[in-house]
């Protein structure tokens, strides 16, 4: 915790500026209530499939920027107070819809956003999102659900600030978790879209699709796709980097404490 | 039911996220594509829709036709997460419009459509236009609404109750001691008496159905009528644009009489 330290004075929070001057801070309609000028924190996502490193580097992240100053706050999928444990029993029954599965996300997003992530916002905070809609949008699609009505659905989502796509190859992503959790989720590997009889045909097929959508959706919204398959430290190197400029941090040097130290490599 | 579940919005330019026009234009024809029929009644509470619906209903039941009688707010999969909600008043208008659609979803993907893929006449207690009508009056935005129920089918009747205000009011006060907190719209901070409230709430609601009658062709029903006129006013129109016969008894089907 000797970087905390040290750094404290040389990560004087300097005021963010308001991203890409003066774009709205949502796609189209604001949130009912909710002034987007307010906002002084910073939205930073963080998007890739599993297996791509997501959390590594969000624990990371948030080690360095509270250790330059930056107060910290996170979301990420079915983590809302409202209804992530709702979708937890409608996923693992079989009878859920993909219309009602689309809209219980959307509520556990909106949920987030309102109740978390708008607050930390308005407070300076910089928020590190383990996934973003971007994501829904791109599972909801390869469930044939169409781009138009999903836009519109997230027409009030908080515009990021930064948006960093860690890119595996489906292939190195099914390793990956499979040596993580010895097991890979029916969902992840899109299962219900009944693909392939083969769990591991099933999970690249559905993975491929789910990047092919990310590829669109990287194009509209301006993705920095960085290489996933690149070593925990090299990814790292680059999204402190990006963040730093965007944040005005001067030094970027940083060192994992003891309890990250296993991170790092 | 894929080929029609979420049919293009018309009216704006193919992935256009950002267009800005407030209004959109609803899809208002009843699909073709399926052999039921869809029945639905509409109105605040205290307007007399349920028990004309319910009578309605009956009239039908005991004709023998196939259909099926569906209410708002009745999916069980998605009640935990709406109790939870509106208990510790977790909820915005934003999340209580979700909740409600997914909950609509639920009904609709699995009731309703393949209902009328199967050739029911569905009854519907209340439908999407009590979502447009309580979410913009919670100040929710037309256009996203619109845009949010775009795979519930269109109606063939959709039948609006219109009573005053005070009626509508007074038999609801004299029937329910209590009123619950987003019933009574409390989350708006309208007033903090709560019989208030919900005056105020329920006054705004009605201003948005009135605002449907003509772009979703409500059919407008005199809530002050006496129940057996507005119920014989409904069975007409029923019979009027429904080729009810679809719906009847199979010849061969032998009825307990």
């Amino acid at each position: 915790m000797t970087a905390a330290k040290s750094n404290r004075k040389n990560g004087q929070p300097k005021k963010t500026q308001t991203p890409s001057g003066s774009s709205p801070r949502n796609y189209g309609l604001p949130l009912p209530g909710v002034n987007d000028e307010e906002f002084g924190g910073s939205l930073i996502v963080i998007e890739g499939m599993d297996g791509s490193g997501r959390s590594t580097q969000i624990a990371l992240l948030t080690e360095w920027l509270e250790s330059e100053g930056f107060a910290v706050e996170t979301m990420g999928l079915r983590r809302s107070g409202l209804v992530a444990k709702d979708i937890d029993a409608l996923l693992a029954e079989n009878t859920i819809t993909r219309m009602t599965l689309t809209l219980m996300y959307a509520t556990d997003f909106y949920d987030q956003l309102e109740h978390r992530i708008i607050p930390a916002l308005r407070s300076d905070f910089v928020v590190l999102a383990d996934r973003y809609f971007y994501t829904l949008i791109a599972r909801a699609v390869a469930r044939g659900i169409e781009r138009d009505y999903l836009n519109g659905l997230y027409e009030m989502a908080v515009r990021p600030d930064l948006t960093f796509w860690l890119n595996v190859r489906p292939e190195v992503a099914f390793e990956r978790e499979f040596r993580k959790s010895h097991a890979i989720s029916y969902w992840e590997s899109g299962r219900d879209l009944s693909l392939s009889d083969d769990l591991f045909q099933s999970f690249i097929l559905y993975q491929a699709k789910i990047k092919s959508e990310f590829e669109a959706l990287s194009e509209r919204h301006g993705f920095i796709a960085l290489d996933g398959e690149a070593s925990v430290v090299s990814v790292n190197n680059e999204l402190r980097k990006r963040i730093a400029a965007h944040l005005g941090i001067q030094r970027t040097h940083y060192r994992p404490s003891t309890a990250l130290a296993p991170l790092w490599r | 039911m894929t080929s029609r579940a979420l049919p293009p919005v018309q009216d704006s330019p193919a992935n256009s996220m950002e267009h800005n026009t407030e209004e959109s234009s609803p899809r208002l024809e009843p699909s073709r594509k399926y052999p039921g029929a869809l029945i639905v009644v509409e109105g605040i509470d205290g307007s007399g829709k349920s028990t004309q619906l319910y009578l309605l209903k009956r009239w039908l039941e005991i004709g023998g036709y196939r259909l099926h009688f569906t209410e708002w707010n009745s999916s069980p999969l998605v009640k935990s997460a709406t109790r939870r909600g509106k208990q510790r008043r977790l909820l915005t208008p934003t999340t209580f419009s979700l909740l409600h659609a997914a909950d609509f979803a639920d009904r609709c993907e699995r009731q309703i459509l393949p209902l009328l893929h199967s050739g029911y006449l569905v009854l519907a207690d209340r439908y999407i236009y009590t979502a447009f009508a309580r979410d913009v009056a919670r100040n929710c935005s037309p256009r996203w609404l619109r845009n949010l129920y775009r795979f519930a089918p269109v109606p063939d009747i959709t039948f609006y109750f219109r009573a005053p205000l005070d009626v509508a009011v007074k038999r609801i006060m004299s029937g329910r001691p209590k009123l619950k907190y987003y019933e009574a719209g409390m989350d708006l901070n309208l007033s903090l008496d709560r019989a208030e409230s919900f005056r105020i709430f329920q006054g705004r609601i009605l201003a948005q159905y009135d605002e449907m009658i003509e772009s979703d062709k409500f059919v407008v029903m005199d809530g002050t009528l006496p129940v057996n006129s507005l119920q014989k006013q409904m069975r007409q129109m029923v019979k009027a644009r429904i080729d009810l016969s679809r719906f009847a008894p199979k010849k061969s089907a032998r009825r307990a009489s």
